[in-house]
Order: structure tokens, then C-alpha cells, then sequence
């Protein structure tokens, strides 16, 4: 196996902040080279020609879990490769994940457990027609995925991931125990969410620990501006164009680009291509270490890269918008909290009062109104808060829902809502009275003030279903505690955007597929960003992953043009 | 030779649009801006304001670029009388350097409104057995924060005020200035849903404010009949679940250390439901018309995982 053109020195998590000279000096080692390209391409491509800093066989966009795997593979299969990350350490949202690998199809560990699995069985669930989360399935990719588990649950294991030996049932398509947690990194300091279950730090860092040795470079803090192809909508993709800081950093792919950019959650005007409710007020889980700006799609896109299966996105059923678990602050998703030791803390500023039992409150919408049970968590619920309310200035999504509660409530939830529990500043409020509480709500998104009578309204009539025994309204199952003793409080309870279920169209290998319907050479896509897929979670990163690695890696060299 | 100073005008402005109305006692901010054609020493300039009490201060233009000359934070504050108040910024005529500056004057006009009050009840009994008495709790709180003691509150019922009381001392535990009391009250000799309004007047106050007012309700009961004692027991082990809540209808109370409640009843047809978190138990439908046991049934889940369905 080759060293790596344009070779530094790897295993240096720090390594990352490395001067445009110092870029310089060893791309002239690497080959610095000038290409022409079409005067219609974007960017930094617009001058007509793009000076290449690096040039290696394959360039991968996202240092995460399909990143880690496509960096590795495409090593192993010879090639050199850089991974860039835009982030300032790699792991992307699997290093917050659970670590929940759904992988199967009989490998070594289902054996060892006497779980029955085959290929053919997760085919067949996956293309299930009675399961919301299969129907949409481009049962071409579901195909080489099933044969694939197996080899890559083999590749885990041969790349120091260590999973634990409990399985269990994803509660998706599937009808074999699949899912088996990895254990979390060990090194808490490198844990971005330390003590809280984060097992996906073991998946990620252990990836990243592999290619490292393996003489992959990942460059951190390099954010992927474009993707430069030879002519606007033809020829073969031959690199990237990123910035480090300010600095401009050209790396040029001869066999390759991977887009590993983990979806588009995050980007409002993206992801209301397909659903037009999800407007600002929506937060994506995992922020802020991880931001899914749909990035990877918009440059794939802007040279003629054709998105996937879209159905999937809103398919009414699994993970892509989640109910808010830890209630008064900014980013409450479910399973993950920034405790005031993670280097997110700063930015996150609270870790939200995690709610046992919805009893405890009820859920008012930007005019103070009650609108759904607020125990249920099914996507019937999603459609509620985000209904239409009335505001003539805001047609489009719901606006903030916000959790009201008593003291009452507090002392059963053994909450403490303070800081660094709660975020004062736009996300808790509380006071003496409700129609005081209402007057205090001021937040970015809540844009205008809460009428005190309206709140005072919604919670006299809740009471009087708690006094009565029963919910007329919305029929929430015996409502049990009337919110009257004061102090009251309202906790920022907006609905979260999770899984990224569409993304590029790419072939069987992984290779990405223009809107006619042609390869488009050189560019490969796996992750979130990758479309056909509606599963939730890490398996399907890590085989499209690989896939895409081992197919670029052995791709006969492009004479990039220009190249010296 | 002698030059004439050359005659300049000044304008003056506040740094962003003052409210049409503020609370009486509240403050608003402002900084006062002085802009004149560029070039002009104006680092000297002293500007008065002369408030509506009367007073006069002069703020100190303590920032200075090419066109505009600008304060620090001015707090004008609202007095404590509704209606329009005026506060006059004055930049005298003056010389500075060679320049002759004519006066200036800008008027910042506010309207003066009341505070707002509001109220809170709580520990509502419910139900409540017609025609019997029963003690709310009623608080009220100033927007001000005033100190409310001995203030008092009404309880309507028809439009008939039924309780008055004086608020007390101290505000609520937890609360920043919520003056409360417990009134006692008579529950009306008919069954059903019942609902009072409680009022706060707020007159008499240093400053205005505006009344409040808010209702609560309560079942009305007929007295009871029977008793059911209700004993709730873990279907595993047949141990006795504690602390679950009891329900039928209007009806609750919640079981003790050997899961037994005890809840007075008039005859009649009742859903009897039990709730308690971890546990799923099914609801029952009971015929009550002489003292009765019975005894649930109550299915330990495991605790919910509020991640599981969305674990990565």
C-alpha cells in the first residue's frame, strides 16, 4: 500500500490548523496543479481555473460514519486519501449517537447469540410494503445492503470497534434482533457528551483511530465550498474546493470524491423542499457539535446531482422530527444532553429539566393554546404543533410550543429550574402568575407576545378537565394535575428535525446519479445524504460507506488535466 | 480682521423609536443623538434635559464620529400619573471653535399607563360537597412588585361578592412578591361544575394599576353514601403500590403504604381509574350502592425509555 500523496504526518488530532503556507510548501510536494474548467461553474470555480493544493486518489466530504468507513476502505483498497471535516473534530452525529448498529444477516455475533438471521431476511424486511419505514425503498440498494451486513459487521470488528454483546430489536422494519450498541470511547475528555450513554463515541473514534494508522489525512476545519467537475453538468468530478479559516484549500481527487456531509436537517430552505411546515423555529438534533446544512446535496446538485426516493422524508412514521425530552432549553433531543463538563456546554448553555411524565403540563402553542395531547409522542402530535393557528403573518410551520407547569409539577419531576438546568436567555421563563408568565416569553422565534388571557384561558379550562376527570378538548388520557400553584414556568418544548431519510441518488456502488439519469463518474455519495434508504441510524452510513471507498479506490487513475 | 463664526444646526434624536406608552414607574431608555454637517467640533456640546417631575440633568455626549455625537443610557422615568409626559432635551446656543450653533430642541413624549396587576388560586379542593365549606388560596401580584400587603380581594359567585379578605404580609414561598391569603367559602347546595371570580381592585396604590381578575371552578358533590376502599397491588409480586392516584370522575385520592384509598361516595355508576407512572392498569367500571372493596390490579412496565424510540 502506498503512502498518500501530499503526505503529513497523521495520528494528530490537532493537526488541523495548519498555515496556507505550510498548505503550499507540501501541495508542491504533492503537485501542485492548475485545471481549466467550465466558465459557467460556481465559486470558487468561476475564475476559469482551480489551483489544486492536494491532489490524492480520493477526497472524502465529512469525517463522520460514513466518512470514517469510505476514508478506511478506499486505503485499504490502495488509494490515498483525505478526509475534511468542517468541524473541529471528526465523529460528526455519530459520535452523540447511542451507538446502536443495526447490522445482521447471521455474522459472527448473531451466531455466537443464536439469532437466525440471513441477507435474504433483512431484504425482505426492508422492502416490507406494510411498514411506513420500507415502502418507499429502492430495493436495488436495499439488495446490496443485506448482502453487505455481514462483511461489514466483519469490517467493524477488524477495525477495533467493540460492540456489546446484549442485542436487541429496532422497533423499525425489521423482525430480527439487529441491534447490537457499541461501547463508548473510553476517554471521557474525547467524549463530546461524556456520561451520557454516548456509545457512538466508541464507533467513531475507533474508525478514526483505524484510518489514522491506516495514513488516511483528515484535515478539520476545512469546510467543502464546492465540488469541482470538469464542465457544469458533464465530464468527471475532479476535486474540491474548501476553506480552512479564510484560506482557500484546493484538493484535487483522482479517483474520487465522496460526499459523506450527513444530511440536511439543519438547512430550513432544503429541508422544506419537502415538507414546506419545517420553517425556522424547528431545531436539529445534535446541534450545536454537529450542523446538517445539506451542504453535500447543494454542491452535488449544483452540478447536476439528482435527489432520491424523497417520499421517505415524510413518510409520517420513525425519527425525522422528534418531540423536545428536556424541556427550557434550546437543543432538547431525546437521548442527549450537554452536561456543563462537555466542551459544547457554552454554546448549548443549559441541559433542560428531562421530563418523566407529561402529566406534569400542558403544551401551549405561540398564542398560548393547548392544541394535542400532550402525551402523545406519534407524528400526529408533529402535525398539531405544527398546524396552521391563525397567524396571518406565519402560514407555514406551528411557531414555538411551550411546556407549562407549577410548582407543584416541579417538586414531582424533583426538577431544579435553574441554570445550568435551564436557559434563562429565550428558552425558561417564570413568574408569580400565569398572565405574568406569558407577558415574560420573549424568544427569536416567538414573535409575538403571548396574550396573559389567552394563557390563563387554555390553563382554567385544563383544570377543568384535571377537576372533571376528562379531556373533552384532546382526550389525554385522565388528565391528573391542575397547573394553579404558583410559581409557574414556561420551557422552550419545540419539536426537534432528527433523521435525514433523502438524499443524492446514487447507484448500487454508491456512485451519484445526475438527473438524467447518468453516472456521475468520479462522485460517490453514502450517510444522510445518500437517498433511497428510510432506515434509521449508523448500518446503512457504514455500509454505503464502504461501498463507495472500495469502489473509488479502484477506479483507474483520471488524467486530470493540467496535473504535473 | 474679524471672521464671523459660521451659524450651524443641530439635530437632535433619540437612538431608536421611544414606545407610544409605557407603565407608570417604569423606566425608559433612550440615548440622545446630536448630528450636525460633518466636520464640526462638537466634542464640547452639553445638552439638558428637563424631565416631567420638574428636574433637569445633563447628559454627557460621551461618543463622537464624523457626523453624530451620541450619549450614553438615559433612564427616563415613567411618573406615576397616567396620561402623556414630556421630556425635554435641550442643546442651548453655543459657540465652539469657530462654529456658531443655533439651539435644538427635541421632545420625547411618552404616555404614562398603569401597572398591570394579576392573580392566582390555588389549592382548589374539588371535589367539594354541596352546601359544605372549603379555603382557597388567592394570591396577587403587582408588574411593579408593589408590596400588596393588606390589600384586599374578593371572591364573586352570580356577581355577588361571597368572600372579601386582606392579603398578608409576605409573599408566597417562591414567589417574588405574590401576597396571598385563604379565604373560606360555601360550596353552592347543587351538584355539578361550579366557578368563581376572584377580584382585585388594585386602588390606593402609590402607583396606578389596573385591576385584575380570574376565575376557578370546582365539583359540586352530593354528599356521600358509601365508602370504597380501593387496594392496588402489583400483579407480580402482590405487593402493594403506593402513592397511586385514585379516580372516579370528580373523585380522587391516593393510596397510602399498603396501597389502600379510601373514597366517600354517593351511589351510583363510576369508571374507577388508577394512574401511576411505570404501571399500566385497567380501567373498571363499578355499581356502588353499599360500602364496597375492591381491588386492582396493577401491571409493572418497565420505566419508559424516553430515547427508545429514536436511540441512534
Amino acid at each position: 500500500m502506498g503512502k498518500p500523496t501530499g503526505d503529513r504526518a497523521s495520528g494528530n488530532r490537532t493537526e488541523e490548523s495548519v498555515s496556507r503556507r505550510k498548505f503550499l510548501s507540501q501541495s508542491a510536494a504533492a503537485g501542485v496543479g492548475a485545471v481549466a474548467i467550465g466558465s459557467q461553474q460556481a465559486g470558487a470555480q468561476a475564475n476559469g481555473s482551480i489551483r489544486w493544493d492536494y491532489t490524492v486518489d480520493v477526497v472524502v466530504i465529512g469525517a463522520g460514519v460514513a466518512g470514517l468507513p469510505a476514508a478506511i476502505t478506499a486505503r485499504d483498497n490502495g488509494a490515498s486519501v483525505i478526509i475534511v471535516d468542517e468541524n473541529y473534530d471528526i465523529g460528526g452525529r455519530g459520535m452523540l449517537s447511542g451507538g446502536r448498529v443495526q447490522v445482521g444477516g447471521g455474522h459472527a455475533l448473531q451466531q455466537k447469540l443464536n439469532i437466525q438471521d440471513t441477507p435474504d431476511q433483512i431484504f425482505a424486511d426492508w422492502v416490507r410494503h406494510d411498514h411506513e419505514e420500507s415502502i418507499f425503498s429502492d430495493r436495488d440498494l436495499i439488495r446490496v445492503f443485506a448482502d453487505e451486513n455481514v462483511a461489514t459487521y466483519d469490517w467493524l470488528i477488524e477495525n477495533g470497534v467493540e460492540f456489546i454483546e446484549k442485542p436487541s430489536r429496532s422497533p423499525d422494519a425489521a423482525t430480527v434482533d439487529r441491534i447490537f450498541v457499541t461501547k463508548e470511547w473510553h476517554i471521557p475528555s474525547q467524549v463530546i457528551a461524556p456520561r451520557r450513554n454516548r456509545n457512538g463515541s466508541g464507533l467513531v473514534r475507533r474508525m478514526e483511530e483505524s484510518a489514522r494508522k491506516k495514513g488516511v489525512q483528515i484535515f478539520l476545519k476545512h469546510k467543502m465550498t464546492s465540488i469541482v467537475r470538469e464542465k457544469h453538468n458533464s465530464g468527471r468530478v475532479l476535486g474540491i474546493t474548501t476553506v480552512n479559516g479564510s484560506n482557500p484549500v484546493n484538493i484535487a481527487a483522482r479517483k474520487g470524491v465522496i460526499v459523506c456531509t450527513g444530511g440536511h436537517t439543519g438547512n430550513v430552505n432544503f429541508r422544506r423542499i419537502f415538507d414546506p411546515r419545517l420553517t425556522e423555529e424547528y431545531q436539529q438534533a445534535c446541534e450545536p457539535y454537529v450542523h446538517q446544512g445539506a451542504d453535500g446535496e447543494l454542491a452535488a446538485m449544483d452540478i447536476g446531482a439528482s435527489l432520491w426516493s424523497t417520499a421517505n422524508q415524510t413518510i409520517g412514521e420513525g425519527a425525522a422530527i422528534t418531540k423536545t425530552r428536556h424541556v427550557g432549553c434550546r437543543w432538547g433531543y431525546s437521548s442527549l444532553v450537554y452536561e456543563p463538563d462537555s466542551p459544547m456546554f457554552p454554546q448549548a448553555r443549559a441541559t433542560g429539566l428531562t421530563v418523566r411524565d407529561w402529566q406534569n403540563m400542558i403544551f401551549v402553542n405561540q398564542n398560548g393554546q393547548r392544541f394535542w395531547d400532550e402525551g402523545d409522542g406519534s407524528h400526529k402530535f408533529f402535525a398539531a404543533a405544527m398546524g396552521y393557528n391563525g397567524d396571518k403573518t406565519k402560514l407555514n410551520g406551528g411557531g414555538p410550543i411551550w411546556a407549562i407547569f407549577d410548582a407543584d409539577a416541579v417538586i414531582r419531576e424533583k426538577w431544579k429550574p435553574a441554570p445550568p438546568h435551564v436557559d434563562p436567555d429565550g428558552y425558561f421563563y417564570s413568574a408569580d402568575t400565569l398572565s405574568e408568565l406569558a407577558g415574560k416569553i420573549k424568544n427569536p422565534y416567538q414573535k409575538k407576545p403571548i396574550s396573559g388571557e389567552a394563557l390563563q384561558q387554555a390553563v382554567n379550562r385544563y383544570n377543568g378537565f384535571v377537576t372533571a376527570g376528562a379531556d373533552t378538548d384532546f382526550k389525554k388520557k385522565t388528565p391528573q394535575f391542575k397547573i394553579e400553584k404558583p410559581p409557574f414556568y414556561a420551557a422552550w418544548a419545540t419539536p426537534i428535525l432528527h433523521d435525514t431519510l433523502t438524499g443524492l441518488r446514487t447507484d448500487v456502488d454508491s456512485r451519484v446519479v445526475d438527473t438524467r439519469g447518468e453516472v456521475i463518474q468520479g462522485l460517490y455519495c453514502a450517510g444522510e445524504s445518500q437517498g433511497g434508504f428510510a432506515q434509521h441510524g449508523l448500518t446503512r452510513c457504514i455500509v454505503f460507506g464502504r461501498l463507495a471507498g472500495r469502489h473509488a479506490a479502484r477506479v483507474k487513475v483520471a488524467d486530470i488535466s493540467g496535473q504535473r | 480682521m474679524t471672521v464671523r463664526p459660521a451659524a450651524a444646526l443641530v439635530h437632535l434624536e433619540v437612538n431608536e423609536p421611544t414606545p407610544i406608552e409605557a407603565a407608570v414607574g417604569s423606566s425608559v431608555v433612550v440615548r440622545l443623538r446630536a448630528s450636525c454637517p460633518a466636520g464640526r467640533a462638537r466634542s464640547g456640546m452639553a445638552a439638558k434635559l428637563l424631565s416631567p417631575d420638574g428636574s433637569e440633568a445633563s447628559p454627557a455626549f460621551a461618543k463622537h464620529d464624523a457626523a453624530i455625537s451620541e450619549t450614553g443610557d438615559i433612564l427616563l422615568k415613567v411618573p406615576p400619573r397616567i396620561g402623556e409626559h414630556i421630556w425635554r432635551f435641550v442643546l442651548p446656543a453655543h459657540q465652539l471653535a469657530r462654529t456658531q450653533y443655533e439651539e435644538a430642541v427635541l421632545d420625547v413624549r411618552v404616555r404614562g399607563r398603569p401597572q398591570a396587576s394579576s392573580l392566582a388560586v390555588w389549592d382548589v379542593p374539588s371535589p367539594v360537597i354541596a352546601g359544605a365549606p372549603f379555603k382557597v388560596k388567592i394570591g396577587a401580584k403587582s408588574s411593579a412588585d408593589c408590596g400588596l400587603k393588606g390589600r384586599d380581594v374578593e371572591v364573586l359567585r352570580g356577581g355577588e361578592v361571597v368572600a372579601r379578605g386582606a392579603l398578608g404580609d409576605a409573599p408566597f414561598a417562591g414567589t417574588a412578591a405574590l401576597y396571598w391569603t385563604e379565604l373560606q367559602l360555601g360550596a353552592p347546595r347543587e351538584p355539578g361544575m361550579a366557578s368563581w371570580t376572584v377580584r382585585f381592585q388594585a386602588e390606593g396604590l402609590e402607583l396606578p394599576h389596573d385591576g385584575a381578575s380570574s376565575t376557578f371552578s370546582a365539583a359540586i358533590v352530593p354528599p356521600p353514601d358509601h365508602t370504597l376502599t380501593v387496594k392496588v397491588i402489583e400483579k407480580a409480586t402482590a405487593m402493594p403500590v403506593e402513592v397511586a392516584l385514585v379516580r372516579l370522575g370528580a373523585y380522587r385520592a391516593e393510596t397510602g403504604r399498603a396501597g389502600l384509598a379510601e373514597i366517600r361516595l354517593p351511589k351510583g355508576r363510576y369508571e374507577l381509574n388508577v394512574w401511576k407512572a411505570g404501571y399500566e392498569i385497567q380501567p373498571t367500571t363499578l355499581d356502588l350502592d353499599k360500602d364496597a372493596s375492591v381491588e386492582i390490579v396493577a401491571l409493572l412496565v418497565p420505566e419508559e425509555d424516553p430515547d427508545a424510540r429514536w436511540k441512534m
